[in-house]
């Protein structure tokens, strides 16, 4: 029954197939014609139109009716204006979903410019730098410089160093702990704008083992804080603050 | 008049010689008129009524905003203009099939035998068969302006070829049958 309904259309489709090809940009009429084509039929049908349309193209325009109209100007229908296509709501819509589509690729290709090896952790450390309160560490008085002797000898931990730019501050606490990955961090807390230390293992390539090192120093951004990381024979040390980026700098200008 | 000529070219044309509505192409406007009422005198008058009014619209601002809105003006002014002259009597038709020899029995026509054999078609079919036959519009456009479904539209085209193929080989073999 479908079937039929269907022949039907395609019937009453091609009775009105198109004259001239540029009147064929519904899809169900061009499917029609194409699987009609050739036909013997629809070959006579073409022609006949053809003809007649010829001769309606020869119907004189009287002078006194073709003073409407110049006869040197084709009035064509007229090419849309840029500013109505801009307007049209389609168009319109597409280039927002172009724009937003833009914005987030801009914006992953611009986080991806900042990362280094071990930014991912250094955001982590970030939110756990936010939520400690300074009683869960154990009381520490002393330069932070002198806490990498501390987790060697208490915690086994080799090279964790704090770099000489920050290895003067008075520290208040501090505690080691094992983070989601198992990775042993050394955390401290220092008087000097409530600053935060972290000690933590560089990343390493999956294949080799080799450390990913990356010269100097690199800024993270997590959840209004901001931390400046480095990294020194596989280890990365960073410095947080609640704040911003212009804050931490001058910390690591003055050394320079 | 001169007025209004000039408040044509306004809503009419664009500077670059355009109409400022989508498929509103004068010439094609005039032979629609001409196909419709198979009279040179009659379309003309039809067509300039209709772009004087439409001018007049245009300086009130007031132009339709649908489209073909030209088309299906003097569609209208047609079928009006038609209903004051002779009518053409109600006639069983001949049919025949289409013949592979009818475009070259075509070629022998006059614009204006085929204007009066169309005009003769009894409305819709007549306006059906004009508005294809100026290789203008698409399916769904003369579906439009006409207010036809794509059955009927059908019929009436498949029934036209049929019957001026008669006429056609009527007209050949020197003897009218109808």
């Amino acid at each position: 029954m479908r079937t039929l309904g269907l022949l039907r259309r395609r019937r009453a489709l091609l009775n009105c197939a198109p004259i001239s090809q540029n009147h064929m940009a519904d899809r169900s009429m061009r499917s029609a014609v194409l699987r009609e084509d050739g036909s013997d039929e629809f070959v006579n049908q073409q022609n006949f139109d053809r003809a007649l349309a010829e001769l309606v193209r020869l119907v004189p325009i009287p002078p006194e009716s073709a003073e409407w109209f110049s006869e040197n100007e084709v009035i064509r229908a007229p090419r849309r204006r840029w500013r109505k296509i801009v307007l049209n709501p389609a168009v319109l819509a597409i280039s927002i979903a172009l724009l937003v589509i833009a914005g987030v690729f801009a914006f992953h290709l611009v986080g991806q410019l900042n990362d280094f090896p071990g930014s991912a952790t250094a955001r982590k450390l970030l939110t756990v730098a936010g939520s400690t309160r300074s009683v869960m560490l154990d009381p520490v008085s002393a330069e932070a410089g002198t806490l990498s002797d501390l987790f060697f000898m208490k915690h086994g931990l080799e090279h964790y160093d704090v770099p000489d730019e920050f290895a003067d501050f008075q520290t208040i606490g501090c505690r080691v702990f094992d983070d989601d990955e198992s990775q042993r961090i050394a955390q401290i807390w220092v008087g000097e704008k409530r600053m935060q230390f972290f000690l933590f293992p560089a990343e390493r390539d999956t294949k080799t083992g080799a450390v990913l090192a990356f010269p100097g120093w690199r800024y993270v951004h997590q959840e209004g804080w901001v931390g400046a990381v480095t990294e020194h024979n596989g280890v990365c040390f960073m410095a947080a603050l609640r704040g911003r980026q212009k804050d931490l700098e001058p910390y690591l200008k003055a050394k320079e | 008049m001169e007025v209004n000529r000039v408040e044509c070219a306004k809503f009419c044309k664009d500077k670059d010689g355009r109409v400022s509505d989508r498929k509103q192409n004068l010439p094609q406007l005039y032979r629609f008129c001409f196909l419709m009422l198979g009279d040179a005198r009659k379309a003309q008058e039809v067509f300039n009524t209709t772009l004087r009014e439409a001018a007049v619209h245009a300086a009130q601002g007031e132009l339709p905003k649908e489209p073909f809105w030209l088309f299906r003006e003097a569609r209208w002014r047609c079928l009006e203009a038609s209903k004051t002259g002779l009518q053409p009597e109600t006639l069983e038709i001949e049919e025949h099939d289409i013949a592979p020899q009818a475009a070259s029995q075509i070629e022998q026509l006059e614009p204006a035998q085929l204007a009066i054999w169309i005009s003769a078609a009894p409305d819709p079919q007549r306006t059906a068969l004009a508005l294809f036959y100026l290789d203008e519009f698409d399916y769904l456009e003369i579906l439009d302006i006409a207010e036809l479904k794509l059955r009927t539209l059908s019929r009436y085209l498949a029934q036209g070829r049929r019957q001026l193929q008669a006429w056609l080989d009527a007209k050949h073999s020197g003897e009218p049958k109808v």
